[in-house]
């Protein structure tokens, strides 16, 4: 099971209620799986700075790590803006900081610590349990930008906790986030190559590599419409994917058509969701759904 | 003619409304808001017409005996999943799996179909105004797929007995599907029923059924052989 959602703003608004839809199409999808939920949401751009999430831990001291994490983060570059709401932490710092570095910087200070997402758009928050209870969590529905995508889960693989849930970012990379609902069957064998260069995997769930992968096409200076091309030749399996960056976002299907996904695209907005009432819940007046067919793959600019 | 408005009300209380109101002796009833809900207007057994204004989710019109159900919107995965006989007409695009396992009646697409139209139909008739996805007609026994777009990959794989004919560009044939030349039944056939089941504008957007090609089981599944060997590797 599992539900994805994506929703992009056509009106050229930088401040379109992008969590909010988001949030009314999870909801909508929230019985396809309740074992956890989040949204990616690329907010208002800000060339200055990197907005930096980062999962304190499961349990223990989240005021003392926070104190640690900030510390680091101004080691690393200009940090402020600092706020917590229970294991989660967000930072603002000068984009002068190498991302990579500072997220391992920041890792280092205990096992339990995760950067969730960094980006200058960029804000991932996920946590167990179902889409309803982001909203009291972390304020989703008031999340205003450009375009965002949305994961409501349940677990068939690997466990329940916040580093499982999706939204996934691409460790390292800043502004890429995907949700997929499927399974990639050749996961151990792209896993065991990408960690023999070195890549760090953060959890069991084979949807992480898809960020990985997707990561790694476009460091080769692709668009996301290579890298989707691309996926469907090297990963095996199910896959409905929904990808996005600061400027693009689009979708990818596999090869079978195992995983649903259907979606409607307007002069106000494109809009990607596992199953159409998510679409007709969230979002009034008269459009056309579709469902995506087998391979089929779209992006658009912001 | 009868009213039903889905607001908020859940999918059970809105399908027992419906029979209710057939229980009645009512005929039409018009579903409004149906905000793509799954579900909706299974299992009903006699010859009311019910329209959906709107948009229907997984599974609509599943199980059915009789009735006409037109949907002014889009269907999601199973439309008329199972049905025994009737008609189900969906004026907009439909999901995977549209018409699987019908045994008999009528299932109208205007617009596209996904993946696995038709797959293991028993009987009989589907008509997608548009294009329909991959595997249409997987296994399907019995009854007439008509496609008057483009057909998706793995067409009319592994099929027994289904007829089928399209009227574009099939991306690739299924393992024994085969061309077969139209008679001039079929073509008349083809031609009745675009004209029953297709606005003109739809219609007239289509070739002429002379055009249509026609693909049926090339039989070699049918029965095993060893020396075909490399056939029943490639089919599923």
């Amino acid at each position: 099971m599992c539900g994805i959602v994506g929703y992009l703003d056509r009106t050229n608004n930088e401040h379109a209620p992008v969590g909010c839809v988001i949030l009314g199409m999870l909801d909508a999808l929230g019985c396809r799986g309740p074992d956890s939920a989040g949204v990616a949401v690329f907010g208002p751009s800000s060339p200055e700075r990197f907005a930096v999430r980062v999962k304190l831990g499961d349990h223990g001291d989240f005021a003392g790590r926070a104190e640690q994490v900030f510390g680091v983060a101004q080691s690393c570059g200009a940090a402020g803006a600092l706020s917590t709401t229970g294991p989660y932490l967000r930072l603002e710092i000068d984009t002068a900081a190498d991302p990579r570095k500072l997220a391992g910087a920041i890792e280092n200070l205990h096992p339990e610590i995760e950067v969730v997402s960094i980006g200058c758009k960029l804000e991932i928050v996920k946590q167990v349990g179902s889409p309803r209870h982001l909203d009291e969590s972390y304020g989703v529905s008031k999340f205003q930008g450009t375009h965002g995508l949305g994961h409501t889960r349940l677990s068939t693989e690997s466990r329940v906790d916040l580093s499982h849930s999706q939204p996934f970012w691409a460790h390292g990379r800043p502004d890429l986030a995907i949700v997929h609902n499927g399974h990639i069957t050749n996961y151990h064998q792209l896993r065991r190559r990408y960690e023999q260069h070195g890549v760090r995997f953060y959890t069991e769930n084979d949807s992480e590599v898809i960020a990985i992968y997707l990561a790694g096409q476009l460091s080769k200076g692709a668009g996301l419409a290579c890298a989707f091309q691309a996926m469907l030749r090297e990963l095996d399996g199910s896959f409905s994917c929904l990808a996005a960056t600061a400027e693009e976002f689009g979708f990818v299907k596999d090869p079978f058509a195992f995983k649903p996904l259907v979606f409607a695209e307007t002069d106000r907005f494109v809009a990607l969701a596992t199953e159409e009432i998510a679409l007709r819940s969230a979002l009034p007046g008269d459009y056309v759904v579709r469902e995506a067919q087998v391979k089929e793959w779209r992006v658009w600019q912001r | 003619m009868a009213e039903i408005d889905c607001g908020a009300r859940s999918t059970r209380e809105i399908n027992a409304e419906l029979k209710q109101w057939i229980q009645r002796g009512e005929t039409d009833i018009v579903v409004r808001h149906p905000g793509a809900r799954h579900n909706l207007a299974v299992a009903i057994l006699s010859p009311a017409r019910v329209r959906l204004e709107g948009s229907a989710g997984y599974f609509c019109a599943g199980l059915i005996d009789g009735p006409t159900i037109e949907i002014s919107g889009s269907a999601g995965w199973g439309l008329a999943e199972s049905m025994m006989n009737g008609r189900v007409v969906v004026e907009g695009n439909a999901g995977n799996g549209a018409a699987a396992a019908i045994r008999g009646g009528t299932v109208v697409i205007h617009g596209d179909a996904a993946a696995r139209l038709g797959a293991s139909m028993k009987g009989g008739l589907v008509i997608v105004g548009g294009n329909c996805g991959y595997m249409a007609g997987f296994m399907a026994q019995k009854g007439t797929l008509i496609v008057c777009g483009d057909a998706g990959e793995a067409f009319a794989d592994s099929m027994y007995a289904t007829t089928c004919f399209v009227g574009g560009r099939i991306a690739d044939l299924g393992t024994d599907a085969v061309l077969a030349e139209p008679t001039a039944e079929d073509i008349a056939f083809v031609d009745d029923a675009l004209a029953a089941w297709l606005p003109p504008a739809i219609r007239g957007k289509r070739p002429p059924a002379r055009e249509f090609r026609k693909v049926v089981a090339g039989r070699k599944l049918w029965n095993f052989d060893h020396r075909e060997w490399k056939l029943w590797q490639e089919a599923l």
